[in-house]
């Protein structure tokens, strides 16, 4: 057990009291394991790393059998339980022979092994882990409660380890389970965060001296400038900026390396001393925000660097959509049935005469319109979502908006089946009766798209929504 | 409506096991259809299969060539299935190893012989209070019989009314009439619609009857339908009892058609007994032209009376009985099964268990205690027993009831009276909302509520399973005890 702890300790920084604890309930295979421990916290605290290398060490050390499954691989329950099997098989031998139908038999092998085990004076015990557990809930019904009590179904030294994002009040089902031992894994706090992304270092400084082991003198200025100091300023700096809105590690250690890059440069150049942090803070801080807008997008470093010139992160988006509409080639009449859908979409059907019919007499303006008028930003119905309306509502709209009569062909009406392919557009019901006119379509693109589509076909489309008349 | 889908199928055949393993085959007075039930069951394939001598049913013989020495050269699996689907080696059980543990009847007590007497099982020869339904079931069998034509009759009433034990007991009368030469000649079909896993098989339970061998349900149709419809000399009469007619309904009604029709046919000379639970099931489930076919030959069961209840029991006990039961905790045995459901089995199940508490004379009180076991409410003392914050979070359900008026409540407004009396009772822990939902979800475990699953946490709907006026009477007068 303590060779267990001392064997992850150096790995897994501030953890532990969690591997002290887990060691604690499952690290000796000599004594009883407890049946079940959920083990949960949020994504990116160290749950399945913690756990395999913990079964690792249990298997190196101990004589221990592990398995490791991850829930959403098992669509049906057969899958996880040959899984299994497979992998805590005592012998090798019988390969690919292990089948198991239903739960029944599944157990049934596991107590076969139970009586095999008795032979052996050196009992074996068995390690299960079941990664993003709150899929049991939704498998066979019995799937969940036979695993939190297999210990006691199967006779045999066994623990299984459900790992979770979710506590385990998610979990109870309208049967009741049997007892669960459950572990938190907290998110690291600040210092701890510096602390684990620290560890990045020397993998850091190396990267740098081979590098620039061609070039003479930057290898110089990076032996010299590149310090355990300075690379922990950087951090700090960087976590001023990043930890109110991430504290994923993975994300961070992620864009820590890319930003580093951008931190190190004046550094190389000369321009900037290494230690004068108030000047490096001031070349940086513009790449951090705008590399923050990018968090958890996962864009490759071309993508990366095209952006950095964008500078706020207003402009960035645009950009992003401007992009999207850009690389959207859509037909011209295309175009504008995707605009005649954002109109019906946000406008009510109320409106549609004072819109778009040409003669409408004359509108009394009343008490009651203009409170309505007067509207404030939440009720704006550009904020509220997209409204559903009928493919007659649509094509209406489509010909009072086109200037040019053109005649109702297949081509037009493929056209609106396009759009729904292409996910621009979305069936809210009906999708089986779309001919006889009861299918409600909803748009399923935003304001600056279509505001964008409507500058290309030289169409302002502001002028037509309600919202902001 | 009841229909075939998702019936148990297995339990009547399991109780049937369970019975002749703990009896000795030679106390029960079995009856021809726990005889041929045995050879019914398909169950229990895997047990050990002796090829059999002698073409007869009896049981005593099949048993007797069980402990003979099996074919020296063992069958491999599917030669040994061969033989079962032919119907060449009959299913036997397996037998106790110290088969002396059977002391002869002088060292038994009383209580223990009533106790066998008493036993469900242990059908008598004669039913008592049933002699008019007898009398009736006898007389359109034996015309059925001498007239030598086919026809259907109709038998319902409640469980544990005598209904199956009536017709095979008249079955039993007229084989016995048969052997004296006394009428002619029948065969006797016998299927269970619980025994069966799909309606269909119906047909081949009936050609497993006929024959012994088991086919297909498509093969078994034909030679059945072949069988009833070509007319051929010397055929006998057959009498086909169909019991649970309500599982053998599905939606196309084929099988019950069948049934009902083969009897018109002149070459079939099938009677058909159908028997079942509700009155007018055929008016309510089948369809106008099967119903028009099973006829308005109709024999209704009513439930017992309590001096029928108890005439059944005193019959039962006999001479032996009379010493170990007073008369008056037969009555009040009677009286309280009549008042509920005048099911006989349950008279019976409660005197079994009012002579397993009594040490030598069932008296009121024994028979008290067995009536407070199996009749009486759990529920309160299982509120007794729950927890201090189950029952806050029971009486906080009750509370959001009586507050919203509706039946259905959330659990976040459950929460919030939960907080509340909390609040008022001193609770100084209050547990959070995690805790709350394993409390509910135990308490829906044991279905004193009825709750969703916990994912739905805050807005999971939650019944109350039990009267709030249960909740009151178990936490109030258990109030006391606890200030003491």
């Amino acid at each position: 057990m303590e060779k267990i702890c001392s064997a992850l300790e150096p790995i897994f920084p501030c953890r532990e009291s969690a591997i002290n604890t887990l060691a604690e309930l499952i690290g000796d295979s000599r004594e009883a394991y407890p049946a079940a421990i959920h083990l949960f916290g949020h994504s990116g605290t160290g749950k399945t790393a913690l756990t395999k290398a913990f079964f690792k060490q249990c298997q190196r050390q101990q004589h221990v059998r592990i398995a490791q499954l991850n829930a959403i691989e098992c669509y049906t329950t057969k899958i996880l339980l040959e899984y299994v099997l497979d992998a805590l098989a005592p012998s090798q031998d019988e390969g690919d022979a292990v089948r198991a139908d239903n739960m029944l038999e599944f157990v049934e092998k596991l107590r076969q092994w139970h009586d095999q085990n008795d032979g052996d004076g050196d009992s074996q015990a068995f390690l299960i882990a079941v990664d993003n557990a709150e899929r049991l809930r939704d498998m066979d019904a019995n799937v969940l409660p036979v695993l939190l009590r297999l210990q006691q179904l199967t006779s045999l030294n066994l623990c299984v380890v459900l790992l979770s994002q979710l506590p385990f009040e998610k979990f109870y089902n309208k049967t009741g389970l049997s007892e669960v031992i459950s572990l938190h894994l907290p998110q690291y706090n600040k210092a701890e965060t510096q602390r684990i992304l620290s560890t990045d270092f020397a993998h850091t400084r190396n990267h740098y001296l081979d590098k620039f082991s061609g070039h003479h003198e930057r290898l110089e200025i990076c032996k010299e400038a590149l310090t355990e100091d300075f690379y922990g300023n950087y951090l700090n700096l960087f976590l001023s900026v990043f930890y109110k809105a991430c504290r994923d590690v993975p994300e961070l250690r992620l864009t820590a390396r890319k930003c580093f890059d951008i931190y190190m440069e004046p550094v190389l150049d000369g321009s900037v001393e290494a230690t004068d942090i108030s000047r490096l803070w001031r070349h940086i801080a513009g790449p951090l925000r705008s590399a923050l807008t990018q968090i958890y997008m996962r864009i490759d470093k071309h993508s990366f660097e095209a952006g950095d010139g964008g500078g706020g992160s207003s402009a960035l988006e645009d950009q992003s959509v401007r992009k999207l509409a850009q690389s959207l080639e859509l037909p011209y009449y295309g175009k504008y049935l995707l605009i005649a859908a954002f109109l019906a979409s946000y406008n009510s059907a109320k409106q549609d005469k004072r819109l778009f019919v040409k003669h409408h007499g004359k509108q009394r303006k009343r008490m009651q319109t203009v409170n309505a008028k007067a509207k404030t930003s939440d009720k704006m119905s550009t904020a509220l979502g997209p409204k559903s309306f009928s493919i007659d509502r649509l094509l209406a709209i489509f010909y009072a908006i086109l200037e040019e009569k053109v005649g109702l062909t297949c081509n037009l009406l493929s056209q609106i089946s396009t759009l729904v392919h292409l996910k621009l557009l979305s069936f809210v019901s009906g999708e089986q009766n779309i001919m006889d006119g009861s299918a409600r379509l909803q748009c399923t693109v935003g304001l600056e798209f279509v505001l964008y589509i409507g500058k290309v076909v030289g169409f302002n489309v502001r002028q037509y929504l309600c919202d902001f008349m | 409506s009841r229909l075939a889908e998702g019936t148990p199928r297995r339990s009547i055949q399991l109780s049937n096991i369970v019975e002749q393993r703990v009896f000795q085959d030679d106390e029960i007075i079995s009856t021809p259809k726990r005889a041929r039930s045995k050879k019914t069951t398909t169950a229990e394939e895997d047990k050990e299969y002796t090829p059999k001598k002698t073409p007869t049913r009896s049981r005593r013989l099949s048993t007797a060539s069980a402990a003979a020495p099996a074919t020296p050269t063992p069958l491999t699996p599917s030669q040994k299935l061969k033989k079962i689907r032919a119907g060449e080696i009959s299913p036997t059980m397996e037998q106790r190893k110290t088969d002396t543990a059977n002391p002869d009847k002088g060292r038994k007590s009383q209580l223990q012989l009533a106790r066998e007497q008493l036993h469900v099982s242990v059908v008598p020869q004669s039913l008592p209070c049933r002699e008019k339904e007898f009398d009736n079931i006898y007389n359109f069998l034996e015309g059925k019989i001498q007239d030598q034509c086919g026809g259907c009759m109709y038998v319902s009433g409640v469980p544990g009314t005598g209904k199956t034990a009536t017709v095979s007991g008249v079955i039993r009368t007229l084989q016995g009439m048969t052997r004296q030469r006394k009428l002619p000649e029948f065969e006797f079909l016998e299927i269970n619609g619980m025994r069966l896993t799909e309606p269909r098989q119906a047909y081949v339970q009936i050609y497993k009857q006929l024959t012994g061998k088991t086919v297909s349900w498509e093969q078994a149709h034909t030679l059945l339908e072949k069988r009833f419809t070509t007319p051929a000399p010397r055929r006998i009469t057959t009498v086909l009892l169909v019991d649970e007619l309500d599982i053998l309904c599905n939606r196309r009604q084929d099988v019950v058609y069948n049934l009902l029709d083969w009897p018109t046919k002149s070459a079939a000379r099938l009677v058909v007994i159908t028997i079942a639970n509700t009155m007018d099931l055929p008016e309510r489930l089948l369809m106008g032209k099967v119903t028009s076919r099973l006829g308005l030959t109709r024999l209704t069961f009513q439930p017992y009376t309590h001096k029928q209840l108890q005439e059944i029991v005193s019959a039962r006990l006999g001479l032996a009985g009379s010493e170990a039961f007073k008369g008056e905790a037969v009555q009040l045995v009677a009286r309280k099964v009549a008042a509920v459901s005048g099911d006989a089995r349950r008279a019976l199940d409660i005197c079994r268990r009012a002579t397993e508490i009594a040490k030598d004379c069932v008296t009121m009180l024994h028979v008290q205690q067995a009536l407070a076991e199996m009749i009486a409410s759990a529920k309160v003392q299982a509120i007794k027993n729950c927890s201090r914050l189950e029952q806050i979070f029971l009486q906080a359900v009750a509370a959001e009831v009586t507050r919203t008026g509706v039946e259905e409540t959330t659990f976040m407004g459950v929460y919030q009276q939960l907080e509340t009396i909390a609040a008022i009772m001193g609770v100084s822990t209050l547990p959070p909302p995690g805790r709350a939902l394993r409390l509910c979800s135990k308490l829906g475990a044991e279905r004193l509520l009825i709750s969703e699953p916990s994912r739905h946490d805050l807005y999971q709907k939650i019944l109350l399973n039990v009267s709030t006026d249960d909740i009151h009477y178990a936490l109030r007068v258990e109030q006391p005890m606890t200030t003491t």
